[in-house]
């Protein structure tokens, strides 16, 4: 190695030393001869003929010191450099072209990367599983853990798990210096933060004496909270703050990882959760008390997932047959497995992810073969260059190397050209890829992404430049003769490029499909019925904090004078407090069981479910939702009158055609003081209203029950919902001013307008449709531009050939449709695969298609007709070329 | 009789046996293997310089710059430990495979 480096380094000097030695060697010989008798011109020329062909043997030497491929390639790179900068206009199209490509691609697998590769950022973050309870038989593909089944499983999975942590998140008011801050809260297991390996960079983390009952409260800060909100007071430690009227003291500060499942403001433990605390008294008479935790556990060394998975599913077996009543394992199926953290946090971006880098890889394909295609055309410019290359003593393989080593640069070229797009592109993505995994934190331009972006960009560059360069067999007479350099490859070559176009038009049809499909199905999102107004009207959260408003009973001393004094105020046309903002974040609807009148049941099962919301009289009117028979609430429905329910028209199927008006349904009230029994009341249906799209703008509307403020059992998280005539925008201070004024300390969030919580919701699908579309009509412009410049060259070619046929008479019309039926050709040809390939892969979209099927023949006929027309356009443009040739002038021009 | 193209591969043998007789300049080398072969190897004296560059790369030969016979600069080149293995080597390779060349020629004469 040493050696060859050495060589390299003083490759001069040892040049100088091999001509001494040759020239040394030939004066030894012609010596040698001159003595034999020969005359000194015969002597030097015999030494000449007996060395053999010495700049062969030079080269040879060269090749033996074993540098000669550094050297060659530095030499490729100079002059492929100086071939590039002597053709700037194809140079730039062409980086620009690969550089959107690889960049695309780049952006692409940056968020892969981050999303769906890397290890979670946790010690022994691989052995990381969640518990999945579910109830499949009645449809409900996520049940929350609840303490006992917690408890269990921690308790008999020792054999499984290092260890069984809990998770919850709450919504608490920190008391900060007298300022109300409403904080997420995760409540955690003493030895959730140990378990995960994250340690404090500040203080201490949570101990198994901190989560008891009675214990001081303490609290960890997320490093997030204490940079925003603490300006990173290193002294925070040791601090109280005041959360549920209760002194809790800062005990430390996390470091800067993400959070999973869900970003926390603070941390604490477990009992000193109010609600959560509670709640444990209640595990001995409630097996299911408190169904709303997570679980995760580490997987003991060793022990594979699918073991994990079983264990559960046993313990889970077990619990549900000891409690049959409660669980009903043969109408519910009831069961437990694991999943690994990391699936199921992105369980839901995976296959969107994929697809994409799918699309991507297409797009890069077209760049690719359109860049071949340039290059393929510019070769015929380069035909006598490299016949004279050829001519000095290039072998094949050499002039090869030399065209991929050029088409390797323009590709790295290109790659920085893609890093520099994927670095601009990659926050919007991130964003996007947000609503549908929460783990984004990791996604960055790390080596990992760079060495994608290096490896893809030599494969491109081999790609693109391997086409070309099998087409550089060249036919050194023929080449060399002057007008004859159209003779040799062009057949072949031409094969190639209506190859390529082929394949550049399959693929841009398939992309096209998806983008249509996409574009349909958000157009048919957009004007979805949604069965109420979103326009003109304005929501806000003010949920009372539990300590200050524990029951419903407080919670409406809070609500409805704040309601009293908006819908007192000017340009205030309606408005009401409810837990039902249309769109407003919740993504799947409550399933309350209850009974109906007369058709009772005993399979708690098998009873009708529906999602029971909470409303004001004006809560119909404020978002315009139509009734449909009886009446909707008044203010006569006070606590002590009549309990009353309004359904919704998709809840009447449970009355089989007959009026519901007048009957009576069971819902689930609050336990009597000093007992955890559920009970029922009964409410009287008053009134049916139409259909609300409430979780979902493609959900279809479920069963949905309203129960007036007055007369509703539970604590409600409160929203204010405010019809203005103005700008209901505008109308946020004056909202916040109101509230604040019935009590200063509850804060007012999530102000937003009902049409921009409908924009949001469609948010998503019109950034796939957008992204798509925008890759689709890329690959179709790169495309048309490839047909252009085909049939550009081919005319280029024949003009003699159109020259004569119209001097014999042929008329313009039918040269043109000569020409242009040579393009069509291709593109028909590319159009039928396109078609093919698109029909087999639509099926993946089908996931994100709305009402819209993924072989919707209107999109395909668009598709294909757009195809043929900017396809003949696109050949028309140069073919007009052909017929404006003089004859003459054709004819004289070779 | 004409001249004998000399088989691939055996032209570093002859060298590193060349230069086994001790250390000898780049002429010297093809003048003597002409001499040793009676004038029956005909070697294309040029491709003696790549063969010896390989032989260098390969570590079997090392090069020093000295004063010829009649006193001009020349390259002179001599076997190392390394070589010297190697021409054992290569020799008894050699001949294991003459030998079995001549056995086959014997039996196809018989």
């Amino acid at each position: 190695m040493w050696k060859r480096l050495n060589a390299l380094i003083r490759h001069g000097d040892l040049d100088r030393g091999l001509n001494a030695e040759v020239r040394f060697h030939l004066e030894m010989e012609t010596e040698k001869n001159i003595k034999l008798g020969m005359s000194p011109d015969e002597a030097r020329l015999k030494a000449l003929r007996s060395f053999g062909p010495m700049e062969k043997h030079k080269e040879e030497t060269r090749d033996a010191r074993g540098v000669s491929w550094i050297e060659t390639l530095l030499a490729d790179l100079r002059y492929g450099g100086r071939a590039l900068l002597k053709h700037p206009g194809y140079a730039l199209l062409a980086i620009l072209t690969l550089g959107l490509g690889i960049g695309a691609n780049t952006a692409i697998f940056s968020v892969i990367n981050g999303v769906l590769l890397k290890p979670l950022p946790y010690e022994h973050g691989d052995r990381l599983v969640v518990v999945q309870q579910s109830r499949p038989l009645s449809g409900q593909p996520q049940v929350g853990v609840a303490i006992a089944e917690y408890f269990d499983y921690r308790e008999r999975g020792k054999d499984v798990f290092d260890g069984l942590v809990e998770y919850h998140q709450m919504n608490f008011d920190l008391i900060n210096r007298g300022e109300p801050d409403r904080v997420n809260t995760g409540v955690v297991s003493a030895n959730f933060f140990d378990l995960l390996g994250i340690k404090p960079i500040l203080g201490r983390s949570f101990v198994a004496e901190d989560d008891v009952i009675g214990a001081e409260a303490v609290l960890l800060l997320s490093h997030t909270y204490w940079r925003q909100k603490f300006g990173g007071d290193p002294n925070i430690v040791g601090q109280v703050f005041e959360m549920n009227d209760r002194p809790h003291r800062v005990i430390g500060v996390l470091p800067n990882v993400p959070h999973y499942p869900q970003e926390n403001d603070v941390y604490m433990p477990v009992l000193a959760c109010p609600f959560r605390a509670r709640a444990e008294g209640q595990v001995a008479s409630n097996r299911r008390a408190f169904g709303a935790l997570n679980v995760f556990g580490r997987l003991k060394e060793g022990v594979s997932a699918e073991q994990a998975a079983s264990a559960v599913g046993a313990i889970c077996h077990t619990f549900t047959e000891d409690n049959k009543q409660v669980y009903r394992p043969e109408t519910s199926g009831f069961r437990a497995t694991t999943v690994p953290v990391r699936d199921a946090l992105t369980s839901g971006a995976r296959e969107l992810l994929l697809i994409l880098l799918g699309i991507t890889g297409l797009v890069l394909l077209i760049a690719c073969a359109n860049v071949a295609n340039l290059t393929l055309a510019r070769m015929l410019g380069r035909d006598r260059e490299l016949a004279m290359r050829t001519a000095l003593g290039a072998g094949r393989s050499r002039l090869v190397r030399q065209l991929l080593t050029e088409s390797t640069l323009l590709a790295v070229c290109s790659g920085i050209v893609g890093v520099a797009f994927a670095y601009g592109t990659i926050g919007m993505l991130t964003r996007f890829v947000g609503r549908f995994t929460s783990r984004t934190g990791e996604i960055g331009l790390d080596p990992m992404v760079l060495m994608f972006t290096l490896g893809v960009s030599i494969l491109t560059g081999i790609l693109f430049g391997t086409l070309p360069a099998l087409g550089s067999r060249v036919d050194l007479v023929a080449a060399l003769k002057q007008g004859g350099s159209q003779a040799g490859d062009a057949t072949r070559r031409k094969r190639i490029q209506g190859a390529l176009i082929v394949a550049q038009v399959a693929v841009s049809v398939m992309l096209l499909v998806g983008a249509g499909l996409l574009l349909a199905s958000f157009f048919r999102l957009q004007r979805v019925e949604t069965g109420y107004r979103s326009d003109g009207v304005l929501s806000a959260q003010i949920f009372g904090n539990f300590s200050r408003y524990p029951t419903i009973v407080e919670q409406r001393a809070l609500y409805v004078p704040v309601l009293e004094r908006i819908q007192a105020l000017p340009g205030v046309s309606a408005a009401a407090i409810t837990n039902a903002v249309p769109l407003g974040g919740a993504a799947t609807p409550g399933a309350i069981r209850f009974q109906i009148e007369g058709k009772a049941n005993d399979d708690p099962e098998r009873l009708p479910t529906a999602d029971v919301r909470v409303a004001t009289p004006q809560y119909f009117a404020t978002i315009g939702v139509p009734m449909i028979s009886g009446r909707v609430f008044n203010d006569l429905d006070s606590e002590e009158s009549l309990r009353v329910v309004v359904i919704n028209k998709a809840m009447t199927k449970y009355w089989d055609g007959v009026d519901p008006v007048g009957s009576r349904i069971a819902l689930p009230t609050a336990p009597l003081p000093g007992t955890t029994t559920p009970r029922l009341a009964w409410y009287s249906i008053v009134g049916i209203v139409g259909d609300v799209r409430q979780f979902g703008l493609a959900q279809e509307t479920v069963a949905q029950a309203y129960v007036p403020l007055t007369q509703t059992p539970f604590g409600v998280a409160g929203q204010i919902l405010v019809r203005t005539a103005g700008d209901p925008a505008s109308f946020a201070n004056q909202l916040r001013s109101t509230v604040y004024a019935v009590d200063p300390n509850q804060p007012v969030e999530n102000i937003q307008t009902l049409d921009d919580l409908r924009s949001e919701a469609l948010a998503a699908p019109r950034l796939t449709a957008t992204l798509l579309g925008v890759f689709a009509a890329l690959a179709l412009l790169v495309t048309l531009a490839g047909i252009g410049g085909v049939i550009a060259t081919s005319v280029q070619q024949r003009t003699k050939e159109f020259g004569l046929r119209m001097a014999l008479g042929a008329r313009r019309g039918s040269v043109l449709t000569m020409v242009v039926r040579q393009g069509l050709t291709l593109v028909l040809i590319g159009l039928a695969v396109g078609v093919a390939g698109a029909l087999v892969a639509g099926r993946v979209l089908s996931a994100y298609l709305y009402q819209t099927a993924p072989r919707d023949p209107l999109i395909f006929a668009g598709v294909a007709a757009l195809f043929v027309l900017s396809g003949i356009i696109a050949c028309l443009i140069p073919a007009r070329r052909a017929t404006t040739v003089d004859p003459l002038i054709a004819l004289r021009a070779e | 009789m004409a001249k004998l193209d000399l088989l691939q591969g055996t032209l570093d043998l002859l060298i590193l046996k060349t230069l086994a007789l001790g250390p000898q300049h780049g002429w010297g080398i093809s003048q003597r293997i002409q001499q040793i072969s009676e004038n029956v190897l005909r070697v294309n004296q040029g491709s003696l310089y790549p063969a010896l560059q390989r032989l260098d790369t390969a570590g079997w030969i090392e090069s020093e710059w000295g004063a010829s016979e009649n006193n001009r600069q020349a390259k002179f080149y001599k076997l190392t430990k390394k070589g010297e293995r190697q021409l054992k080597e290569e020799t008894a390779q050699w001949e294991r495979m003459t030998l079995a060349v001549q056995r086959i020629l014997d039996v196809e004469t018989t």
